[in-house]
């Protein structure tokens, strides 16, 4: 064998050497797989994107594999996503919405309009469990026009459909029946293994959209919030969704990143309007005067939340801003004599261990309403039943919402036929406004009267909204990306990048 | 009668057992369940929608019908060789609970592997030693199998996991949720399910091991000068070996129910973790199912139990 010449030998060293640093140092930027714990429980993971999206599991899965028509974008306006335009008629009764032609499901076939009615169908079909996200079009009269345009049909003039459009229109291929597994998606990842409670995702290089930097993603249903925070404590998780404010204190002062989504969780507390002692609207008001919502908000929420102002939904971008109610119990001792309970009643307060803080919410409120004479007797109900035999049944109880916006509570909580209308909210004008307020076609003028319509619930309505707490998620150091917009706007997480 | 004869009516009793087992199993599962409050619809809607809507799909998931017509109708798919759907998502149950039955079963196995040999080294212990730390032993197996499953989970992960940082303090299974490959994520399962176990299983083996200690033919053997691991496994243990075949079916079988607490709290994917899931979400022909695969198991083990035992015992008195 014959010697190579040293000198050739060092500079082939020294080639190779920068080569694997190279390699080392591209890897060492963006790491390959992101994990991803999840709000989610075995028996409920599904392959339905149609559905309750009851696990967030699921739901941030399907953000990865299919296209939505649109997404919230900054400042609350809406965003493209497969749909790229929508135009209304001049009665705002019939929208033309053009899509993406570029967009193709995992197996070839192109992203076509009907399949988009397809989806939107399904979803109406499915009300019961999405809560009627679909209630507002004629899908039966809406129609593909061609490839990739719709003509979507509403039952009134309706002015929001692109917020109505908004993060949960997953699209699936005309004619999908069987989803015992995943059908075919054209979002920004494929499913490459794993099953819907554990899941296994892979970059669709084919997307059309701007190119995610995570090559992999596993996402998990973890059902207990203390296991999710372990993992990425532990190193076993890259992200955990939800984590409750004691183990996201605990998780920032071992050096693990606290993302705050802020205004996403409320625990209103209920008061019928057609039960006494809330039928007299200076009761309410005098509960609304008389609760310490410092003291509430900093026991539930600790460092990671605000005090309410009985507002709804906060985080809505038509959430108007007004002056905080500030505590006064002499108003409202006076209030509640004008109301004939001068001499003080007894109420019971219903709640629940479903969400941390919600118990410890009536506990203090039992406190501070014995101030105005108001015993309250707390009963906590086990979680298995309060939701079917407490919520938007009983006369007084902490309720629980998710950081949805206006547009979906108005539906689903505060007309006179909304399946939980919880305090019994039926106001004739009042619907009629916000029936007006949806036909108006000017954006600011339709952002003002929605706002006037959430004052009047403030003011008038049985809803204590005491503190409003930050969606808190944990993720090791490093990781980047991850939305913290309101809503559904926290499952597009196809941007998540791990950097070391 | 033949042995042929005998062995067939051995294996026609097991069958009538598993068959019986199977019939009040499930039956009970269906009661159990729809005696919970709320169900499968309510699970779905998430408690909003109107008492209409819930009317309609408890009409369409069939849920509307009396209790042992919903359980006649299962009864008539599982015989058709079907696993049925689940209530709360469609999918079906065999794709919910297949992947997960392969976890279960490796973890139930390397937690009966470790308990054995723990339960039989505690009942010798226990057994053969002098009355009073014969008597601190039988306290201790008593102690050990009275503790909660959940606060040996929880020490064991403090200990393990928190002060020694040998172990994960999760048992996270990679998509695909197959557990081989990943030694280190059994072991704290399998031992939280072991150490309970191996108390109680040696606490009741001590009892036989100290009757056979004190038998005439351990004493001659104690007088011609056997003493030792010789007099323990020669003349000790094959009179105790009937009782440990039994104990051990019932260990298998108790480990196979705790699992679920253990699965649920370290966030294993296995079958107690589905179970626990399934009740929460009212969906019973998933609860059904996995209570069948966990009430079959006890059977089969306490047929094999009974066999090996059977097999022992003729051995040793034709010795």
């Amino acid at each position: 064998m014959t010697r190579l010449p040293r000198r050739l030998v060092l500079l082939a060293v020294a080639a190779l050497t920068t080569t694997a640093c190279a390699t080392g140092s591209t890897a060492s930027t963006t790491a390959e797989l992101v994990r991803y714990a999840a709000v989610g429980s075995a028996a409920t993971a599904s392959n339905d994107p149609h559905g309750g999206l009851g696990n967030e599991s699921d739901a941030l899965r399907f953000a990865l594999l299919y296209d939505v028509l649109t997404v919230a974008g900054p400042d609350g306006t809406t965003a493209p996503r497969l749909a790229t335009a929508w135009e209304p008629d001049s009665t705002l009764t019939r929208w033309t919405i053009t899509l993406r032609t570029d967009a193709t499901f995992a197996d070839g076939r192109k992203v076509r309009a009907a399949d988009a009615l397809f989806s939107l169908r399904r979803m109406q079909s499915k009300a019961a469990e999405n809560y009627g996200r679909m209630a507002m079009f004629d899908l039966d009269a809406s129609r593909a026009l061609d490839e990739s345009t719709v003509e979507l049909r509403t039952r009134s003039p309706f002015a929001a459909v692109p917020e109505a459009l908004q993060s949960a229109t997953f699209v699936v291929p005309e004619g999908t029946s069987d989803f015992s597994s995943p059908p075919p998606g054209s979002g920004p990842y494929r499913m490459t293994g794993g099953d819907p409670a554990n899941a296994a995702l892979e970059r669709n290089d084919a997307w059309w959209g701007p190119k995610p930097p995570t090559k992999r993603i596993e996402i998990r249903a973890v059902a207990d919030p203390q296991a999710r925070a372990d993992a990425v404590r532990s190193g076993q998780a890259d992200v955990a969704g939800s984590v409750s404010p004691t183990a996201a204190a605990q998780a920032e002062s071992a050096g693990v990143q606290v993302l705050r989504r802020p205004a996403v969780t409320t625990y209103p507390v209920v008061m019928r309007l057609d039960q006494a002692p809330f039928d007299k609207p200076e009761v309410r008001e005098a509960v609304k005067l008389a609760t310490d919502r410092k003291q509430l908000t900093d026991t539930v929420f600790g460092a990671y939340g605000k005090v309410g102002n009985d507002l709804l939904t906060p985080g809505d971008p038509t959430s108007p801003r007004l002056p905080e109610r500030n505590r006064d119990l002499d108003r409202a001792r006076a209030l509640m004599a004008q109301a004939g309970y001068a001499g003080g009643t007894s109420v019971t307060l219903h709640t629940t261990t479903a969400y941390p803080g919600m118990d410890s919410t009536a506990t203090l409120l039992s406190a501070q309403l014995a101030e105005i004479g108001l015993k309250v007797a707390v009963q906590v109900d086990p979680p298995e039943s309060f939701w079917t035999k407490t919520y938007a049944q009983a006369g007084f109880y902490v309720s629980y919402l998710g950081g949805i916006g206006f547009l979906d509570v108005s539906r689903i909580a505060l007309r006179a036929a909304s399946p939980t209308n919880e305090t019994a909210w039926k106001n004739p004008s009042w619907e009629r406004d916000l029936d007006a307020a949806l036909a108006e076609p000017d954006a600011a003028k339709r952002a003002g009267a929605l706002g006037a319509l959430q004052t009047a619930v403030r003011d008038e309505g049985g809803y204590l909204v005491w503190g409003v707490g930050d969606g808190l998620d944990l993720a090791r150091a490093g990781v980047s990306g991850l939305p913290t917009g309101p809503g559904f706007a926290r499952l597009f997480i196809d941007q998540v990048r791990i950097t070391a | 009668m033949s042995a042929a004869a005998s062995l067939a009516r051995a294996g026609g009793v097991v069958l009538a057992r598993a068959t019986a087992t199977a019939v009040v199993v499930s039956a009970a599962v269906f009661a159990a369940v729809s005696a919970l409050p709320s169900d499968a619809a309510d699970t779905r809607t998430g408690g909003r929608a109107s008492a209409e809507t819930l009317a309609q799909l408890r009409e369409t998931l069939g849920l509307d019908a009396p209790l042992w017509q919903r359980w006649g109708r299962w009864t008539t798919t599982i015989l058709n060789g079907d696993w049925g759907r689940s209530l709360v998502t469609d999918r079906p149950v065999v794709d919910l609970v297949a992947p997960r039955l392969q976890a279960t079963a490796v973890l139930t196995a390397v937690a009966v592997a470790l308990a054995v040999p723990l339960a039989l080294a505690l009942a010798l212990a226990a057994g053969t030693t002098r009355p009073r730390s014969a008597r601190r032993w039988a306290a201790f197996a008593t102690a050990g199998a009275a503790v909660p499953q959940t606060v040996v989970v929880a020490v064991l992960v403090v200990v393990l996991s928190g002060l020694l940082s040998w172990l994960p303090p999760l048992s996270l299974l990679p998509p695909g949720g197959s557990p081989a490959g990943r030694p280190d994520l059994l072991v704290l399962p399998a031992l939280a399910l072991a150490l309970p176990a191996a108390a109680w299983a040696g606490g009741l083996l001590g009892g036989a091991v100290a009757d056979a200690w004190s038998a005439p033919h351990v004493r001659d053997a104690v007088a011609r000068g056997v003493t030792g691991w010789r007099l323990r496994t020669r003349h000790v243990l094959p009179f105790v070996l009937s009782p440990a075949i039994r104990a051990v079916a019932v260990v298998t079988a108790g480990t196979a129910t705790s699992a679920a607490v253990v699965e649920t709290m370290l966030g294993y994917q296995g079958l107690g973790e589905l179970l626990v899931t399934a009740v929460a979400g009212r969906d019973t022909p998933v609860v059904a199912a996995v209570g069948l695969i966990g009430a079959l198991v006890v059977v089969a083990g306490t047929a094999l139990a009974d066999l090996a035992a059977a097999v022992v015992e003729v051995r040793r008195d034709h010795r």
